[in-house]
């Protein structure tokens, strides 16, 4: 077992830098999720990984060996892709079968491939259908078949590229958990790609939050949810996301206070910045709340708002308001009563959880220091 | 996902639903219909007819009898009399070894030149792909006074390898597989990569099975030009027991009018490898013919 | 500090010989085509451009050098400019009513009518005829002396002015189950939704035709018509069986005067007159190129 090391690695495609001086480590074991937008570069990363793309500069090591110049089939890696990549024309058993004999020079003997098929069969459960083509199975069944014959060559590293998004809702849910599980049972490096937040938060050891061909942080879930390192982050991780307004820095007391065009904000930790400071805010939606109107205190601060829409989600409702020239979301209890739309409210942010960022280079002011003391995680 | 390659579907016969009228004219336009079909449907048809009764009939009998619309004086031996005597059992003989080494060849040299273009860097490819287009300039008619000298000079006059070898690959073949590999799923490629396919093994493993409708219907577009040949045949040969089946046809019309039903019960004959083909491989026949000329 | 690849040694020569073999293989892959391509169409046409160079003698015994005048003398000469004009007039017999006829067959049968099938089969049947098969079916009905329509005037063989149209029928007859094949699946092709839209935005039968059906179904009669072009060009078969060129010269089409059946014109005359047909296919390929990259109907 091993794990994968990107040193300074980048990738040109002609003109255009998919990935840029990338410095990336995934532990023996670990289940890394490379998270980013579409055309972040996290594909290109995976697929150098897989072999599937030349890497131009830099290192690119599967444990203690450098990769850069091993073909595909020599790496010691197994992968999954969105669209499953079956054979549409093979039976599911010679599908799983296909990379025990693809290659005639290390092709394992008749028995042993077909213990090994059996054992993957099994814990994916597609025993009963190893006759079958492809076609005649369901979503989620071709999905595990993909799974089975990434695990039937028991690889040093499993890639997965979006293997999720092309199941329904429902199934999504579920094979997330199967994952999770199946990983634990396997004790193997997972390095695995996708743009979807969830699934990230739900499975992962650790996030590799990707932009722009760079790494934009790493860290544990719920580390990068509390911590995030820049505007970015901020902004990509949690749903709804991060509100953002900038102000300027004032200071009152033992804390401070940021003033925006809307209203002033108190702020419980000025992490380093200092009056007169500009400043980008950042408050998450669950620490915003309208003011309740009987308790109305015009010396208090807050921001003034305009509810625009209200969205009803069942266990709680978004308050989408104008601030400004920015939409502002907050998290609502169900049980109190919402204002209507087209109300004036003043939005109130929770002191301990409100973060700073320097506008210049969006990182956040005080990053590894600072600790808010924030535990919702994002919802699923 | 896909279960074929991303091949053009062939058209299926969809009717489409009209917008409902009143019963009455519903009906009367269909009859109309029917009837303008059943007018088309003659006009396509009477020549055959005329080919079948005018191949049983006893020519000079039929003339004589002022050439009605019905057989006259039947002669039902004409067919196998056209098969042995008029050596058409030879033609046919000379034309089915033709076909099958072109149509061998043509696979051949159409899905490995569609291979390299598809999924190999090489050198010169651009060059080589222009090479390949500029085949199409270049029709065998153009062509055929000095590829009959050079046949000749290869003593290849009155042979298989006279009659076959100009026609052993076409750039129609390379171009229309080429798309049918490109069409193939680029993850499906990656897999492949991955599992450890070389490229021969993903050649045969994969593209060819996967781009198999493609195949199939260029099959039937390269035995249809193979078996119909005239010109060139007409030219690579000049002694009769090498004439293939279409040339043979045309010397049977030079025989004494008496005879001349040997060359239309031959006709018959030299057809009915194109009536099989068309009703056991209509659907491949639709996409080869239609290749290129409808999306969707 | 960053490792460039291209500089390791090992890794350079791996990656090398990686692409070495892969050149290797895809011009291996190439070489059978290639072989066929050079030898009998590429070669060929060096050859005929050296032998429209050599005049040969009255008995065939030397065929000296004379630069291009022979090329010159032979495409300004009546026989090719007759050929030329025959080869025309044989494309303008046949493209546009073997275009018409197609369409009248594909929409009279893009019907939901029990027993369409059996009409789509017969439209269909006579691409079970080559050129050949379909010259002898013809041959029961126009040859002077045994055909079915010998009296007919307009329809005859025996006279200069109607053998070419009369041949040319052939042609129709034959083609008429491609392009019917062809029209029917491109009206098939139409989606749906843009029938009904039409239906919506009250079209009648005629205007529907003529301002959605035919536009939609552009790009295949631009196919079909080229596909008719080259097919007139390359007529053969009908008139060697038909009228064997006569009566006269009046059925002589360029081909027929290349392959010249009766062997009447010197190697020289030829190679120069498959030259004229070489720069009139190279013609219609530039029109065929020019036209399809007009935007012949609306989006994909």
């Amino acid at each position: 077992m091993s794990g994968v090391t990107f040193d300074e690695v980048t990738k040109r495609f002609g003109d255009t830098t998919a990935v840029e001086n990338m410095s990336l480590e995934v532990a023996d074991g670990e289940f890394m999720v490379l998270l980013g937008p579409s055309g972040c570069g996290k594909s290109t990363a995976l697929r150098m990984i897989a072999g599937l793309e030349e890497v131009s500069d830099g290192m690119l090591s599967i444990g203690n060996r450098v990769v850069n110049n091993i073909p595909p089939r020599e790496r010691d890696i197994a992968m999954v892709f969105q669209s499953y990549a079956l054979y549409p024309h093979m039976s599911v058993r010679k599908n799983i079968e296909s990379p025990l004999v693809a290659n005639r020079a290390n092709r394992l003997p008749a028995g042993e491939r077909s213990e090994r098929i059996d054992e993957a069969a099994e814990v994916l459960g597609l025993t009963d259908y190893l006759d079958r083509k492809p076609g005649e199975l369901s979503g989620g069944q071709r999905q595990r078949v993909a799974l089975a014959r990434a695990i039937v060559r028991r690889p040093e590293v499993f890639l997965m590229d979006e293997p999720l998004s092309n199941l329904d809702a429902k199934l999504r849910t579920q094979t997330r958990l199967e994952l999770v599980e199946l990983h634990r049972r396997l004790r193997t490096t997972f390095v695995y790609v996708t743009h979807d937040q969830v699934e990230a938060m739900t499975m992962a050891d650790r996030i590799a939050i990707i932009n722009d061909g760079h790494v934009q942080q790493v860290g544990r879930p719920q580390e990068v949810y509390d911590r995030p390192a820049n505007l970015f982050v901020a902004r990509f991780i949690g749903s709804p996301p991060m509100n953002t307004i900038s102000g300027t820095v004032g200071t009152s007391g033992t804390g401070g206070n940021v003033a925006t065009e809307a209203g002033v904000v108190a702020v419980a930790e000025l992490s380093g910045s200092r009056a007169g400071d500009e400043v980008v805010l950042g408050v998450r939606p669950e620490y915003l709340k309208p003011r309740d109107p009987s308790k109305d205190d015009p010396g208090a601060g807050g921001l003034r708002a305009r509810v625009e829409n209200i969205e009803m989600l069942g266990h709680e409702r978004h308050l989408l308001t104008r601030v400004g020239n920015e939409v502002m979301v907050a998290r609502l209890d169900p049980a109190l009563p919402p204002p209507s739309i087209g109300d004036e409210v003043v939005l109130e942010a929770d002191a301990a959880n409100v973060y700073l960022f320097d506008p210049s280079t969006t990182e956040r002011l005080g990053s590894g220091t600072s600790t808010p003391t924030a535990t919702v995680v994002a919802d699923g | 996902m896909a279960t074929e390659s991303t091949v053009t579907a062939p058209p299926t016969a969809v009717e489409r639903p009209r917008p409902p009228g009143s019963g009455l004219s519903i009906g009367l336009a269909r009859a109309g219909w029917y009837i303008s079909l059943t007018l088309l449907a003659v006009v396509v048809l009477f020549p055959i007819y005329m080919l079948v009764i005018r191949a049983i009939s006893d020519p000079i009998s039929f003339i004589n009898a002022g050439q009605p619309l019905h057989i006259v004086s039947a002669q039902w031996d004409v067919f196998s009399r056209a098969w042995s005597d008029a050596g058409l059992a030879r033609a046919m003989g000379v034309s089915a070894v033709a076909t099958i080494v072109i149509m061998g060849a043509q696979f051949m040299t159409s899905v490995l030149g569609a291979y390299a273009f598809a999924f190999l860097e090489f050198p010169l490819k651009k060059l080589l792909f222009a090479i390949v287009i500029g085949t199409l300039l270049l029709p065998i008619e153009v062509t055929l006074v000095a590829n009959i000298q050079t046949v000749r000079s290869l003593g290849w006059l009155n042979s298989v390898q006279g009659l076959t070898f100009p026609f052993l690959a076409t750039a129609l073949g390379i171009f229309l597989i080429r798309q049918g590999f490109l069409g193939l799923p680029r993850d499906l490629r990656d897999a492949a990569t991955l599992d450890g396919f070389g490229h021969i093994g993903f050649l045969f493993k994969v593209a060819i099975p996967l781009a198999k409708p493609v195949i199939g219907s260029f099959l039937v577009i390269s035995f249809l030009s193979a078996w119909n040949q005239y010109v060139w045949p007409r030219n690579a040969t000049t002694e009769g027991a090498w004439q293939t089946v279409q040339i043979a046809l045309r010397t049977l019309t030079t025989t004494r009018v008496d005879q001349i039903n040997l060359a239309f019960a031959g006709a018959i004959i030299a057809a009915l490898p194109l009536v099989l083909l068309l009703i056991f491989f209509q659907r491949q026949m639709v996409r080869g013919l239609t290749a290129g000329a409808v999306k969707g | 500090m960053s490792i460039t690849v291209e500089s390791s040694p090992d890794g350079a020569t791996k990656r090398t010989g990686q692409r070495v073999r892969e050149a290797l293989l895809g011009w291996a892959f190439l070489l059978p085509a290639m072989a066929i391509f050079v030898t009998f169409f590429y070669y060929p046409l060096y050859r005929l451009i050296d032998m429209s160079l050599h005049r040969e003698n009255r008995f065939g015994t030397a065929a000296p050098y004379v630069g291009p005048s022979q090329l010159v003398d032979t495409l300004s000469g009546s026989d090719f400019l007759e050929g030329v004009k025959h080869s025309g007039l044989y494309m303008v017999y046949t493209v546009p009513l073997g275009i018409l006829l197609g369409i009248l067959l594909a929409v009279a049968a893009n019907r939901r009518l029990k027993g369409i099938r059996v009409f789509q089969t017969i439209f269909s049947s006579t691409v079970a005829t080559s050129v050949a098969v379909a010259s002898v079916i013809f041959f029961t009905l126009v040859n002077p002396e045994v055909g079915y329509f010998k009296d007919v005037s307009w329809l005859s063989l025996s006279n200069p002015d109607t053998a070419l149209f009369s041949v040319s029928l052939s042609s129709v007859w034959q083609n008429l189950g491609l392009t019917f094949i062809i029209v029917l699946a491109s009206l098939q092709a139409i989606p749906t939704e843009v029938e009904e839209a039409a239906a919506l935005d009250g079209y009648g039968p005629v205007r529907h035709f003529l301002r959605i059906t035919v536009p939609l179904i552009s790009p295949a009669l631009m196919f079909l018509a080229v596909v008719l072009v080259v097919a007139a060009l390359q007529a053969y078969a009908q008139i060697e069986v038909l009228t064997n060129g006569g009566p006269g010269t009046s059925t002589q089409t360029l081909l027929f005067k290349i392959a010249d059946p009766q062997g009447i014109r010197p190697l020289g005359i030829r190679a120069s007159m498959s030259i004229g047909l070489f720069a009139l296919t190279a013609i219609v390929a530039a029109g065929q190129y020019a036209l399809l990259s007009k935007r012949v109907h609306y989006g994909d």
